[in-house]
């Protein structure tokens, strides 16, 4: 009989974060719920059990004892059996370390390589308080099995797992074999809500605590001091927008008129502020340096290739690639990655942005992405070059391959980075200093805090978020080194199949490239975006480029393709004008728009935080005011850009 | 191979308020005291004990007492007690303070408390002593056997806006029980449909209630003392029933709250807007116009009194607390009688258990129980406040006076007639419509006054979009026809979250919108509407307000 494993977290309610003055997350104050993409996770591993003749369903969670009450919420949905890792010595555990927890606690469950072989592991694509999707490809690396992540349908057959999984711009079916590990987006089946007689059975049920000894979980290995990545530093994020203009008016065609009129004359400006100069790190003398590199050297990139072409992220990437090289020692290399065939162009491309040297893995096998040779080439390209640093662009791709690659390397990964530098951390208990050393910024609680991740083991791996670098300027006289690599690569690797790999129109670079991004929220669905499309065409008529957009909830709803979300989980844009339509503006989604020249929003309730995050706002109607806008821009309106 | 859909209990009870909680308690006590061992299930659509429990509150302690030992008594968690309790008439600037109001409204050494509180510390007592509660379920059906009832069921869950099953389906539980005891609250689902099929309001007056809303503030120290209770009657009401409270509490809180009786005539009268007005009163702004507001609430009364208590039991049934309709008037207390009803609903199933007996002919003792009990005696004499105060405030103050000195009886008592009857059509209704009555008074300062969806954000309320609009309307082109057009949609009015929205599309047609989201489960709709077109259902378990401390 197969065994169904869900792992679930408990987090607090993401309004209610907050985060203790040493950086790590303070749970005793705020309610806690299941992470929601957990809570589909549960789901899925309900659903597979119908497709199944019979099937094992239990539930993993690692955390403090109060995550009982979520564990006993999934036996009240149907899960068999519960167990929670709960030890003060995970305390302050990165990503790397609870992967391996969590793996040692199914391998002490019996599952795993040379166990029991026949389980399914299904995971939340990521958690609330954390963002960064790395538990579920590092459970699936230590347990040695495949994986696809970013799944929002999940069916079994014939004994094999088909997923759908969420690729930049569309998806992909994949087939695997068992055991596997599959994560899940919130973009499926939701959670079902348990029946009174779960509940009544999950009353009377036990819940099997572990210890860290319980499961063989060395003391050096968990926790804080298990950790090869720390949390060095939170700071605040402020806004930096000027008050909003509102529209003032009687009926929708006031309101619109007199946004006309407000964009002619400008937005608001914000007095000058005068910025503090950043103290420089005071380092005492006696402090002995650690160069903790062991002669690893040089930036290494990945250029991911989707339907023959680099993606516009993989180029961004070469930005703060460039500028890490050149604040390392002289000399230090920027080193690419290019897997697929006929590459010989593409290698070219990314000599000409700024790539001193492209690896380049040509193997027919490999025109599409696949995690596992993806991951075992990078092992082996890592080991024969040893970089300091590996950077990978934050896409579907990117965030599973990079903890995959971390924990081969050991070296754990810092997720969805807005900025990377190179800079020196002084450890005042060891009284030395660690330089140079990769601080790798993510924005984190809600986009409210901005902290610094460091990583002491190399190469130290990131994901930068796509859009928040800018391409490099493309230099034909640039040169540089195309070096084919030959990796060893066993059937093993090529288990999991592409049954089919669909990408939509609007995919990655249309949204980046768009001079107005028109996107609609939950208050915007009431027509299917009808009216948001409308508008975006109106504009596209006048030789405006144009694109249309949605935030998560309405993804989320399965209204529209994930690869049109803006926000923090989904693009970062810098339209000229960006144009908010029943969008309440969750600090996910200000973290994606924030960067446009011009915001203007539109909703129906006054009070809704967009307004606080625009520079121009119509309160109303959107089926109202929208007919307006549009009319308005058939008439010649284009938000003060050029038309064409 | 997973486990049935089903379970089997002694007995069931719908509903975790003070008479639902109060049975529990006294039923594990009365089964302990002869040894017996019985199932005790208690369901909660809330999703948490107390977050649908609204009340004033101020408690008459007396039933607790029997309830509960002496220690657990000790430990009730009320807020303070009453120390100062004044009655104003309220004119439209000024007040006037009643120099003494009749015993029966007397306050003083009552306990002040929130009700959600106080439920929440009853659940404890009652899974301490073996009682099992599971709050966040929702039950819509009785299950009948025979044309017996035999059980209840939960909701399905997993169903869409039109009623199909998605993948997530979750059928609801059938709950098999030898007694269910319906402690829904005021007007309750279950209790509707079992009077409906049994006829079990028959032979009394029709129940009516009134729409009570509550704010909870926090004030800066010293606007008022704690244990200090305000009554007001006049202002803003004219010929309406009704009146406002305050209720100063510990820590620089303040509870405020007005209620209307239902059984008012203008189809644009709106008992939200009436509070928001009456707030401005210099009375009041006095004490809030500091201060935040940190909760909003509303619900309704039954106060029918009791000529409109209908029968109480039925085969396997009993019904107890406001679902029963036992709240005293003219003091609008019925936290006590809840517990007193629960009490004599637990002694009546002990002794139907001993009997193996749990038919209405064995449960029949329940009436005689309430009937001997405080119930009667609180509630009789004032059997026709209501009626008379239907006539207005002013000459049903003078019949009261009357009933005050014969023990209730009255010459002349007016019929009550039913909430949905007495509303007038817009062309009807002749006096000065509402929004001239208080115009310049309608608009909200953010402050001290504020809107409807604003005010259900303080009361937490959330719902799960995928589900069946819980508020169902059968007909809705009569609903256009006659609540909409000749009742110009006095549902847009009288409700208090903006639930119900009317709405014209460009050619001008008109349709209604409900906001289901938005509902705090007062169930005024289903009260008030013309026709009874609104039936109120429960939505998905858990859904609704989430009051901490109403």
């Amino acid at each position: 009989m197969t065994t169904i494993i869900s792992l679930m977290k408990q987090v607090p309610l993401p309004s209610q974060m907050r985060m203790g003055e040493d950086g790590l997350m303070d749970r005793t104050k705020a309610k806690s719920i299941i992470n929601v993409d957990c809570s589909f996770a549960l789901e899925a591993g309900l659903q597979l059990r119908g497709m199944m003749e019979d099937a094992r369903l239990i539930v993993c969670s690692m955390g403090p004892p109060s995550f009982e009450q979520s564990l006993k919420t999934a036996l009240a949905m149907g899960y068999d059996e519960a167990y929670l890792l709960s030890d003060r010595k995970l305390g302050g555990s990165d990503t790397f370390t609870t992967g391996l927890a969590i793996s040692k606690m199914l391998r002490h469950l019996g599952f795993g390589r040379g166990l029991n072989e026949d389980f399914i592991v299904v995971a939340g694509r990521q958690t609330s308080d954390g963002d960064t999707a790395h538990v579920p490809s590092q459970v699936a690396e230590n347990l040695d099995i495949p994986q696809a992540t970013f799944i929002e349908d999940v069916q079994f057959k014939e004994g094999k797992i088909i997923a759908r999984r969420i690729i930049e711009g569309g998806y992909q079916i994949l087939r695997l074999p068992i055991p596997c590990t599959l994560s899940l987006t919130p973009t499926g089946i939701p959670p079902r809500r348990p029946s009174l007689a779960g509940a009544v059975r999950a009353r009377s049920s036990q819940i099997t605590i572990f210890s860290i000894n319980d499961i063989d979980l060395a003391e050096e290995k968990a926790g804080l001091i298990g950790s090869p990545t720390i949390v060095a530093k939170v700071a605040n994020i402020k806004s930096e927008r000027a008050p909003i203009v509102m529209s003032t008016g009687a009926d929708s065609k006031a309101l619109v008129d007199d946004l006309i009129h407000s964009m002619k004359h400008g937005k608001n400006s914000l007095e000058a502020v005068v910025k503090k100069e950043a103290k420089a790190a005071v380092i005492p003398e006696a402090y002995e340096t650690v160069d903790f590199r062991n002669g690893a050297s040089g930036v290494l990139t990945w250029a991911e290739v989707a339907s023959g072409k680099i993606a516009r992220s993989s180029l961004e990437l070469l930005t703060p690639a460039k500028k890490l090289a050149s604040a390392l020692d002289p000399g230090t290399k920027v080193r690419t990655v290019l897997i697929g065939s006929s590459l010989e162009e593409l290698a070219q491309e990314l000599i000409y942005h700024g790539s001193d040297e492209v690896i380049v893995i040509e193997d027919e096998r490999l025109n599409e992405y696949r995690i596992l040779p993806f991951a075992a080439i990078f092992e082996q390209v890592i080991k024969a070059y040893k970089p300091e640093i590996a950077l990978f662009a934050a896409t579907t791709a990117g965030r599973e391959l990079a903890p995959r690659i971390g924990v081969k390397t050991q070296s754990g990964v810092t997720a969805d980075c807005t900025a990377l530098e190179i800079g020196v951390h002084v450890d005042n208990k060891k009284k030395v200093v660690y330089a140079p050393i990769l601080e790798s910024r993510r924005p984190t609680y809600g986009e409210s805090k901005l902290a610094t991740i460091l990583g002491f083991v190399c190469p130290q791996i990131s994901t930068a978020r796509a859009g928040t670098f800018e391409v490099p300027l493309r230099d034909e006289n640039r040169v540089g080194v195309v070096t084919p690599f030959v990796p060893k690569l066993g059937e093993k690797e090529f288990v999991t199949e592409i049954l089919e790999t669909v990408r939509g129109e609007g995919g990655l670079s249309s949204l980046f490239e768009a001079d107005v991004i028109v996107t609609g929220g939950r208050g915007a669905i009431g027509d299917d975006m009808a009216l948001v499309k409308q508008l975006s065409a109106a504009l596209k008529e006048h030789g405006i480029k144009s694109e249309w957009a949605v935030s998560r909830p309405v993804v989320d709803l399965g209204l529209c393709e994930y690869a049109r979300q803006i926000g923090q989980t989904g693009k970062t844009v810098r339209p000229k004008v960006y144009i908010a339509v029943g969008i309440s503006g969750a600090i996910q989604h200000i973290a994606g728009m924030k960067e446009a020249e011009t915001i203007v929003a539109i909703n129906h309730n006054a009070k809704e935080s967009i307004f606080s995050n625009a520079d121009f706002g119509i309160v109303g109607e959107y089926e109202e005011i929208m007919p307006e806008l549009i009319e308005a821009v058939k008439n010649g309106f284009v938000f003060g850009l050029d038309a064409k | 191979m997973h486990n049935t859909n089903t379970l089997t209990t002694d007995v069931v009870i719908i509903g975790a308020g003070p008479a639902g909680l109060s049975a529990a308690i006294h039923l594990a006590d009365e089964f302990q005291k002869i040894g017996e061992s019985k199932r005790i299930i208690v369901i909660e659509k809330g999703n948490s004990i107390g977050a649908h429990i609204l009340s004033g509150a101020i408690i008459k302690t007396d039933a607790f007492k029997e309830l509960l030992s002496q220690e657990e008594f000790d430990n009730l968690p009320f807020d303070c007690e009453v120390t100062e309790d004044t009655t104003f008439k309220l004119s439209e600037h000024g007040a006037f303070a009643l120099p003494f109001h009749p015993p029966v409204m007397d306050n003083l050494g009552y306990k002040i408390a929130s009700l959600c509180q106080i439920c929440r510390y009853l659940a404890t007592l009652a899974e301490s002593r073996g009682v099992e509660i599971y709050s966040g379920f929702s039950v819509n059906e009785l299950l009948y056997e025979n044309n017996t009832v035999i059980g209840v069921k939960t909701i399905d869950t997993g169903v869409n806006h039109h009623g199909e099953k998605q993948k997530n389906f979750q059928e609801g539980t059938s709950v098999f029980a030898s007694l269910i005891i319906l402690a829904e609250g005021t007007r309750g689902t279950l209790a509707k449909q079992l009077e409906t099929k049994f006829h079990l309001s028959q032979n009394v007056e029709p129940q009516v209630y009134s729409l009570g809303i509550k704010e909870l503030w926090s004030v800066p120290e010293g606007t008022i003392k704690e244990g200090t209770v305000y009554h007001t009657f006049g202002y803003p009401l004219k010929r309406e029933f009704g009146g406002g409270f305050v209720y100063g509490l510990k820590e620089n809180k303040v509870a405020v709250g007005f209620a209307v009786g239902l059984d008012y005539e203008d189809p644009t009268f709106d008992i939200y807007k009436v509070m928001q007005v009456w707030k401005q009163h210099p009375q009041i702004a006095t004490i809030l116009k500091e201060g935040t507001l940190i909760e909003f609430g509303a619900k309704t009364i039954p106060e029918g009194g009791w000529k409109a208590i209908p029968k109480l039991y039925t085969n396997n049934v009993l019904l107890v607390g406001d679902s029963a309709g036992f709240v005293a008037m003219p003091a609008l207390k019925g936290i006590h009688l809840a517990v007193t009803s629960g009490m004599c609903a637990a002694k009546t199933a002990v002794l139907a258990f001993q009997r193996k007996d749990t038919s209405e002919t064995s449960l029949s003792n329940y009436k005689a129980l309430i009937d001997q009990s405080r119930i009667r005696s609180e509630m009789y004499p004032y059997r026709n406040f209501r009626a008379v105060m239907s006539e207005g405030m002013v000459v049903g103050a003078l019949k009261f006076g009357v009933q005050l000195v014969t023990n209730g009886a009255c010459l002349l008592t007016p019929k009550l007639k039913r909430d949905n009857l007495t509303l007038q059509k817009i062309t009807e209704f002749h006096d000065t419509p509402f929004a001239q009555r208080f115009e310049g008074k309608l608009e909200s300062d953010k402050k001290l006054t504020f809107n409807k969806v604003t005010s259900v954000f303080y009361s937490g309320t959330q719902h799960d979009e995928e589900q069946p609009v819980h508020l169902q309307i059968a007909d809705m082109n009569a609903f256009r026809e006659i609540n909409m057009k000749q009742y110009g949609t006095a549902c847009q009015y009288f409700c208090p979250a903006d639930v119900y929205e009317e709405h014209h599309d460009r050619e001008g047609n008109l349709s209604l919108k409900i906001h289901a989201e938005n509902c705090v489960h007062c169930k005024t709709c289903d009260i008030k509407a013309p026709n009874s077109a609104i039936t109120w259902m429960t939505p998905y378990g858990g859904d609704g307000p989430q009051y901490q401390n109403m």
